[in-house]
């Protein structure tokens, strides 16, 4: 047996072992009857990569309990309004949801997910091998409560870096990954409509795209969260870091970048129409992918450093179960599962998966294999940027009142770049969105 | 023997007799329909009127779903209302659908009379075309809006490259704030004008011919047997096809949230939109509410503006 063989079986028995579980005194029964025979699991999740991935393995988890698995991966947006109404009536619809990072603040604060430990602390819901403390403390951090209470099993720590899909129209530039933000602008100056092809994609969600370049000029969301939230848009940093990010956007963006959603941007920079992107490292790592037109000429870097330092973002996701749900065992039975060891690793190992949350298997060779593209370390960014992450600076990103925020800023860049506002009356005008739309919300400020 | 009425008798209106008691079958004939239909008329109260009075009640409320005491809360029952009439993000909204309706409304009835007028003869080509007129409308509005997303996104876009190799080249509309709203009016008038063209094409068909012949035959052109034998009969058509098509402008929405999610900025925000983002997005479903409630006024307002106004023409006529 070679070695290939001796791993795929391992990753098999593993697997088995842990759809059968990570759960002592639930084997399946003599006489063929399945722990979680008769038990209907409703599952939701937004269309992440992850989430695709998972839909492939989740016949085994149903194979292995019996369980019976209605699951939905729709976009983002939609995911996050449909769960919004859905855990606000508390209803009983969902067994296991994402507890998406911008909405966690929101969710958990209102009572609306089930705390975990009992699940995972409990020898009887879940084996010891398991371990809940594998979980990086950065991604978990975001999804407990103010007692400590963990609410979400995180299933990606996404980054925010730079990918480029055309490096060696950099190369024939005499350019390299650009380091800080003056270096990046005269990079996109000098690559842009190379080959023809645009220099500067970003999402069009700004509050998520745009944040590294505002706390880059030493701006801000908020003046202090989550103690004080009141919104500091229209600062001369802020109005700076919307100016210099929005003439990027204008000057080397393809025409009508600012509609070009995430899906709209890796498929772009997958077939090599636009170059340079910073973006979460779950999309631009697809670059590398075998179907990517790009595999061989994509390059990476950590998020560029402005002026006032560098500020990468870290956003995490995880598995929780609503507090209306009927099933809540069997639900937590799901996320033991699909959060196991031998289940996350035949991800990375069979499906390439690179966005993941335990430590262990960060250090894996799997894992650090799998993110050597073209020779290029992925794993030194993912980790430094993870570390970078814990400082603190994304406090402003799992505030209650972050999405009304979020959409000010997107609104502001939409403005500055289509040219329809300057950066200052741009940014005054979110401010003062933002300070009418949290003071309906009830903020004191 | 009868006695006819005499020249002052006709004149007079005649005299009103109390009503004669219904038979006791018809009574209970119709106190059998009543109670037929009651279960029937309670059930429809309930799914039509029901939301309607929850939106209205909803509406004098801060509802906040974080917050579910907040749904009884009657402190300030119209504090919502008073918000919006300060609210620039809802006045623009009102102003951008404004824009979006006459727009819409105007392309779809002069397209789809013109399309009608072109195929209101009788031959196999003209059914076939007919058919394939009708097809955008049948679509279901959110691959209309998929098609139209690929039309605006310049680096796909077929119409784009066309116009490139042209040597027209046309920036991307729909990032354009000038020009975002007028795309969203062209993709919405594609979709919709089959509407207007059918029900044109049904009463066109509905013409005599006598009156086409006489005209034809006193010598009138085109023109003229259009504006004094066609539109007269086609008229009543247009007013209630551009009423309907009017009331579903005001619910434009799959276009607006795939082509451009109401940018660029707030530019093709408009005022359905603005409810959703400040319901789903923000959940303030007591503001929202109030939104919403404005927009049913408005639409109730409109219809009843739009179908007095018909009524009194067709009166002075």
């Amino acid at each position: 047996m070679n070695a290939r063989m001796r791993r795929r079986r391992f990753l098999q028995a593993g697997a088995a072992a842990a759809g059968s579980l990570v759960l002592p005194g639930k084997a399946p029964a003599q006489g063929g009857a399945k722990p979680l025979s008769g038990t209907t699991l409703n599952i939701a999740c937004w269309s992440a990569p992850y989430a695709k991935i998972v839909a492939d393995y989740i016949p085994e988890f149903e194979s292995a309990t019996g369980a019976k698995v209605n699951y939905d991966t729709p976009s983002f947006p939609i995911y996050n309004q449909r769960t919004d109404i859905e855990l606000s009536t508390r209803g009983s619809a969902y067994d296991v949801l994402n507890v998406t990072f911008i909405y966690s603040g929101r969710w958990i604060g209102a009572g609306w997910f089930t705390p975990l430990d009992d699940f995972f602390n409990d020898p009887k819901k879940t084996p010891a091998d398991w371990d809940a403390t594998d979980f990086l403390p950065g991604a978990t951090n975001a999804l407990k409560d103010k007692a400590g209470r963990l609410y979400g099993i995180p299933w990606t720590v996404d980054i925010y870096m730079a990918g480029a899909s055309r490096y060696d129209l950099f190369e024939k530039a005499g350019k390299s990954m650009p380091a800080n933000f003056d270096v990046l602008r005269d990079t996109m100056k000098a690559v842009h409509k190379q080959d023809g092809v645009p220099a500067f994609l970003p999402e069009n969600h700004y509050g998520w795209s745009f944040i590294p370049f505002l706390q880059g000029f030493g701006g801000n969301v908020f003046r202090d969260p989550p103690d004080d939230l009141t919104p500091v848009l229209d600062t001369a940093d802020a109005i700076a870091g919307a100016e210099y990010f929005s003439n990027l956007l204008r000057e080397f963006g393809p025409d009508g970048a600012i509609s070009y959603t995430y899906d709209q941007v890796v498929a772009t920079l997958k077939a090599g129409r636009a170059n340079y992107s910073p973006n979460g490292q779950i999309f631009l790592l697809q670059m590398g992918a075998e179907d990517s037109k790009v595999n061989k000429t994509c390059a990476f870097s950590i998020c560029p450093e402005g002026p006032k330092g560098r500020f990468p973002g870290v956003a995490t996701h995880g598995w929780g179960i609503p507090v209306g749900s009927k099933n809540k065992d069997a639900a937590w039975q799901f996320i033991a599962w699909a959060m196991s060891k031998p289940v996350i690793r035949k991800m990375v190992v069979e499906r390439g998966y690179s966005s993941i949350a335990r430590r262990s298997l960060i250090e894996s060779p799997e894992f650090q294999g799998k993110l050597l593209v073209n020779g290029q370390d992925i794993s030194k960014i993912y980790l430094d940027t993870i570390a970078m992450g814990a400082s603190g600076y994304m406090k402003y990103r799992t505030v209650h009142v972050y999405p009304q925020v979020d959409k000010q800023i997107d609104i502001a860049i939409q403005n500055i770049a289509s040219g329809q506002l300057s950066a200052k009356d741009a940014m005054q005008q979110a401010q003062q969105n933002s300070l009418n739309e949290l003071k309906r919300a009830g903020v004191k400020l | 023997m009868t006695t006819e009425p005499s020249s002052l008798e006709r004149l007079l209106p005649a005299p009103r007799r109390a009503p004669a008691a219904l038979p006791h079958w018809r009574r209970e004939q119709a106190r059998a329909f009543a109670t037929g239909l009651a279960p029937a008329l309670f059930v429809l109260a309930v799914i039509t009127l029901g939301p309607t009075v929850y939106l209205l009640v909803t509406s004098l409320t801060p509802l906040d779903p974080v917050h579910p005491h907040s749904a009884l809360d009657f402190s300030d029952p119209v504090g919502n209302y008073r918000t919006l009439l300060g609210d620039g993000r809802f006045l623009n909204s009102v102003w951008v659908q404004t824009k979006l309706s006459v727009a819409t409304v105007g392309l779809q009835l002069a397209i789809g009379l013109g399309v009608a007028l072109l195929l209101n003869a009788g031959s196999r080509f003209l059914e076939t075309a007919r058919t394939a007129f009708i097809l955008p409308m049948v679509l279901p509005p959110i691959v209309v809006a998929v098609i139209w997303k690929v039309i605006f996104t310049p680096d796909v876009s077929p119409l784009h490259r066309s116009l490139d190799a042209l040597g027209l080249p046309v920036r991307s509309l729909i990032a354009d704030p000038d020009l975002a709203l007028w795309a969203i009016a062209v993709a919405d008038t594609w979709e919709w004008f089959p509407f207007t063209m059918l029900m044109v094409l049904a009463a066109l068909q509905m013409v005599p011919d006598e009156p086409i012949d006489a005209a034809r035959i006193d010598g009138a052109g085109r023109i003229a047997l259009f504006r004094y034998i066609l539109y007269p009969y086609i008229r009543p058509t247009l007013v209630v096809a551009g009423l309907f098509r009017l009331i579903d402008s005001i619910k434009a929405f799959p276009l607006i949230y795939v082509l451009t999610n109401g940018g660029p900025g707030t530019v093709t925000e408009v005022t359905n939109y603005y409810a959703f983002v400040e319901s789903f997005n923000f959940s303030y479903w007591g503001y929202g509410s109030a939104i919403a409630t404005v927009m049913v006024a408005g639409v109730l307002m409109l219809s009843w503006l739009v179908g007095r106004l018909d009524a009194e023409q067709q009166r002075d006529e």
